[in-house]
């Protein structure tokens, strides 16, 4: 059948094709100078933005919008009241990764929660099961296990390797250490997501056409990917780690004042973080920013 | 650079200890030097490279295993997404789609398996994308098998 098809289309086919030449330029431009533009283009954008960057005033954003949409204008107000800073992540489609790696670090650096530390070691653990039996080599993934759990280890204080909350902005800088974080990350999310893949699959189909070890394999395994929804509630139900997720977009509500959408991503599983560190019992710790397309982190007040 | 060499030292060790588990697939790692690699393929069975054995060549950076190996046929090969003069070979996972769950090891199987199913909608041979494009199965297979008989079997006498 699909020969009867391209012989009828043969005629077409040859008007064309006839232009060899321009397709010999592309065989010439090989694969590498692709590769080799695509890095000049993201360390460009490095020197923008550091992988993670410093704390900001809330202020910060809204400078960024002051000729821009009222209603983005009004929505930043509102958060203003809610929130006091932001700490802004770069754009190479790792953001929403990194921005969770950092928040995470920040948070057990600063409230020394040990019990915190334990429970989400055991799911680490699970994790690397849920890996093993889906057929990963160890080696494959092992590297990034244990350069997380390294960082988790050095996140609590009264050790030689202890690590000051500079050292940790400096780490999360260096893309040998936060690049491995990241992808441990994509691991993680990737074996829940395939481990749960009856739970997954309606998601996944209405995001692309493919099957959930596909999804997986193009979307959440290479670097650079973003991250959707589903990555989210992967990666939370597998740490178990609430995450809220603060909308910022030009959508409004009909009921005439205006507020910012939010969704928490509170994890299946039934062994939360207990929330010592002055935070409200069952809210998330972990609270991002969304703008289409970039995840940044933000700090309550 | 120490992480890459680490990764590789694993790979390699992990290819000694399954070398029975491929027959297929003969990977190599250049004695001095861990970053680069050969590898022999078997040509897969059905398709016009069967019966021919194909060199690869791997070029491993150093921000292995974050970025993938440079991977190009040594061997001639009549394929739409293998480069007829360099060997360039065009495949998601060596780009884009590549992430540290391949081996050295996964990325030969998926040259093979790229072997037996070519994709001519993204071709790096044209000549050989345009046969399979306009329907010359017969003309793709007599070119690729008549290369595979010159360049990737043993010469008779």
């Amino acid at each position: 059948m699909q020969n009867e098809e391209q012989a009828l289309e043969d005629g077409k086919f040859e008007a064309v094709t006839s232009p060899v030449s321009a397709f010999d330029v592309w065989a010439n431009f090989g694969d590498d100078n692709t590769m080799q533009e695509e890095s000049v283009v993201q360390a460009e954008e490095g020197k923008k933005v550091p992988f993670v960057g410093d704390k900001e005033p809330l202020s910060t954003l809204a400078a960024e919008y002051e000729s821009g949409s009222p209603i983005l204008l009004e929505k930043i107000k509102v958060l203003d009241k809610q929130y006091s800073a932001i700490r802004r992540t770069r754009g190479d489609g790792n953001c929403f990764f990194r921005s969770f790696m950092f928040s995470y670090l920040e948070h057990i650096l600063q409230c020394q929660d040990l019990a915190e530390v334990e429970r989400i070691k055991m799911n680490v653990e699970e994790c690397r099961k849920t890996l093993q039996k889906l057929g990963y080599p160890d080696l494959t993934f092992e590297d990034f296990f244990a350069l997380f759990l390294e960082q988790l280890e050095d996140v609590i204080q009264g050790k030689e390797t202890s690590l000051s909350h500079d050292e940790l902005v400096f780490r999360s800088r260096d893309q040998s250490i936060s690049d491995y974080v990241v992808m441990f990350f994509r691991f993680v999310t990737s074996g829940e997501i395939q481990k749960r893949s009856e739970f997954f699959e309606p998601f996944i189909l209405g995001l692309t056409n493919s099957t959930v070890e596909q999804f997986c394999k193009s979307s959440v395994e290479p670097m650079g990917e973003e991250s959707d929804h589903v990555h989210i509630i992967a990666l939370s139900d597998a740490l178990g780690i609430p995450i809220r997720v603060m909308y910022l977009d030009r959508s409004s509500c009909d009921t005439g004042g205006v507020s910012v959408n939010h969704h928490d991503f509170i994890p299946a599983a039934g062994d939360l973080p207990r929330t010592s560190c002055g935070s409200e019992a069952s809210s998330p710790f972990i609270t991002l920013l969304y703008r289409p397309g970039h995840y940044d982190i933000l700090y309550p007040k | 650079m120490q992480a890459s060499r680490a990764r590789l030292f694993k790979e390699f060790k992990e290819v000694q200890r399954e070398r029975s588990a491929d027959p297929d697939i003969q990977l190599v790692c250049d004695d001095s030097n861990i970053f680069k690699w050969t590898a022999l393929i078997k040509g897969p069975s059905e398709t016009p490279y069967e019966g021919g054995v194909f060199q690869l060549a791997f070029a491993v950076p150093e921000q292995y295993p974050l970025q993938p190996p440079q991977v190009r046929f040594l061997t001639k090969i009549f394929h739409p997404n293998v480069h007829f003069k360099t060997g360039e070979i065009c495949l998601d996972i060596l780009k884009n789609a590549w992430s540290p769950a391949w081996t050295l090891q996964s990325v030969c199987r998926a040259i093979i398996a790229l072997m037996a199913h070519p994709e001519p909608d993204s071709p790096l041979n044209c000549d050989s994308g345009n046969l399979l494009r306009s329907g010359d199965v017969r003309g793709y297979q007599s070119m690729a098998r008549m290369y595979t008989r010159l360049a990737a079997m043993p010469k008779k006498g």
